[in-house]
């Protein structure tokens, strides 16, 4: 039988999360409002592209796909007052023109014979940028006071992963040809010229060069 | 990306072949017939002798319908900006047609699958882009009307009666298939029904005029008469799911009437179609 009258420590010993983590509430609420932004402009886009993809295996999985980045924008929509931003559309914002300058690249392609390009610019530019964002952020927000934030990263990632890998195999099923390889590498470098301008999805740090830690205590 | 995109620029593999619903309407094989032969109507039944391949056609109907019913959804996501705006969608909207463009990509998948066990190839079948045209309304509440009550409706409709024949010809898969698709689509009337509320609480003439589009579109979506309620009606207007749904008795019996109207224009329109086809027989003789 345990005894309920010894004390035991707040923290197990294998539980090793920290305070404080690199990001303060107004830092972390800029970073989850361009989320939320680039999250939308995603699952738009890949709505529109369904009619305009002949492969009936690609219309179904941008489909499905649609979904899960309007299901992470909610999450950050739902995030976003809890850090003190109580009008949400405030906040939902691009990192800046550059971000905004990718996207429209990026949603230029409407032809059918253009699928290679649409999913390239997804699935070999922005998705990978969005997975590198959000692992800097949750390899770096503080495991306990932003222990929310970190659990709807969690769920997204996963998401981001499986996508990523769903629309890479499709990309590799679609190149057939040197010329096909040709046409992919040069509309993903352009795409990541655009992506290297802004900065990454949350502009210049996206993925590192953090404010300095000392505007948190601890 | 442009915004609106007309059904004509749907893209399909060379499989598809389009059909229009007026070209089949006249199709001299139909128009031929006499009278009597070229109207009759005849329920869905595997007591039928082309029951099975009327099974397989109306699974063919759905499997295309499905991809226009994503697409529709799909272009809802893109072609409006956020905003309360009259040409604009809130936020919580585009998130609702996401979440039902992943449920029709599922029924594509379940379509695609089940057309395979009832020994359907792709494209076997012609396709009619009607279902997609009332999803290209350029107000969002009147795009919302046609695409979640009319056509997601006419997908209750349909369901059900597949769902039926899977019973009488003692098909589980099928059956199953089918009564998984109708709980969704139960769902996507609800949240267009929702919307309209919603976005019209204010405005009883974008009401008004949405509750008139639908009118429009579920007589369209009563394909001359093929959905409704007579006894040799093929597909059966589905009450007690579309009270599940949301619609009231009257509503539903509007839509009866509707499908009424719809088999007698299509049969004058046969009529017609007949006899100007004789003529020209008759001219060439």
């Amino acid at each position: 039988m345990s005894d309920p009258k010894k004390p035991r420590a707040a923290f197990a010993p294998w539980d090793r999360r920290e305070i404080p983590g690199a990001f303060t509430v107004e830092e972390s609420a800029r970073r989850v409002g361009n989320y939320k932004w680039i999250e939308s402009r995603l699952f738009e886009v890949l709505g529109g592209w369904v009619a305009t993809v002949p492969e009936l295996d690609v219309k179904m999985r941008l489909g499905t796909h649609c979904y899960h980045h309007a299901w992470h924008a909610e999450l950050w929509h739902k995030r976003l007052p809890e850090l003190r931003e109580m009008n949400p559309d405030r906040l939902t914002q691009p990192a800046n023109d550059g971000i905004v300058a990718f996207v429209d690249a990026m949603t230029e392609p409407e032809a059918p014979e253009l699928t290679i390009e649409k999913l390239v610019g997804v699935y070999r530019v922005l998705i990978p940028h969005k997975i590198a964002a959000y692992t800097y952020h949750l390899n770096n927000t503080s495991t306990i006071t932003d222990a929310p934030t970190i659990r709807s990263l969690t769920f997204i990632l996963q998401d981001e992963f499986e996508d990523w890998r769903d629309g890479e195999m499709l990309i590799q099923s679609l190149i057939e040809s040197p010329a096909d390889v040709e046409r992919a590498a040069a509309h993903q470098a352009s795409l990541e010229k655009l992506m290297v301008a802004a900065g990454g999805i949350t502009g210049p740090g996206s993925i590192g060069t953090v404010p300095a830690p000392e505007a948190v205590t601890a | 990306m442009k915004h609106a995109l007309p059904s004509e620029e749907l893209a399909r593999d060379e499989r598809f072949v389009r059909n229009s619903f007026m070209a089949r309407a006249a199709d001299p094989r139909v128009t031929a017939m006499p009278a009597e032969k070229r109207n009759q109507r005849m329920p869905l039944s595997p007591d039928r002798a082309d029951g099975p391949d009327a099974a397989r056609a109306l699974m063919h109907g759905i499997f295309t319908g499905e991809i226009q019913a994503l697409e529709g959804a799909g272009r809802t996501c893109w072609d409006f900006p956020i905003g309360d705006g009259p040409d604009e969608a809130p936020f919580e909207l585009k998130l609702d047609m996401a979440r039902q463009c992943w449920d029709e990509a599922r029924h594509c998948e379940i379509s695609v699958k089940l057309g395979d066990w009832m020994g359907t190839e792709i494209g076997e079948f012609a396709e009619s882009t009607f279902l997609y045209d009332a999803a290209c309304n350029p107000d969002p509440v009147l795009r919302l009307t046609g695409v979640n009550r009319a056509l997601e409706g006419l997908a209750i409709d349909v369901f059900n009666t597949m769902r039926e024949f899977a019973e009488k010809s003692g098909d589980p898969l099928l059956g199953y298939c089918e009564d998984w698709m109708l709980a969704d689509e139960v769902t996507h009337v609800k949240m267009g029904s929702d919307w309209l509320r919603r976005l019209t609480a204010d405005d009883p003439d974008r009401r008004a005029r949405a509750l008139e589009f639908q009118k429009v579109v579920d007589k369209l979506f009563s394909i001359g008469g093929a959905r409704g309620e007579e006894d040799d009606s093929p597909i059966r207007l589905a009450r007690r799911f579309r009270e599940l749904a949301g619609f009231r008795t009257e509503e539903i019996d509007e839509i009866a009437e509707l499908s009424l109207q719809s088999r007698r224009e299509l049969d004058s329109y046969r009529e017609h179609a007949a006899a100007k086809q004789a003529a020209a027989a008759a001219g060439e003789a």
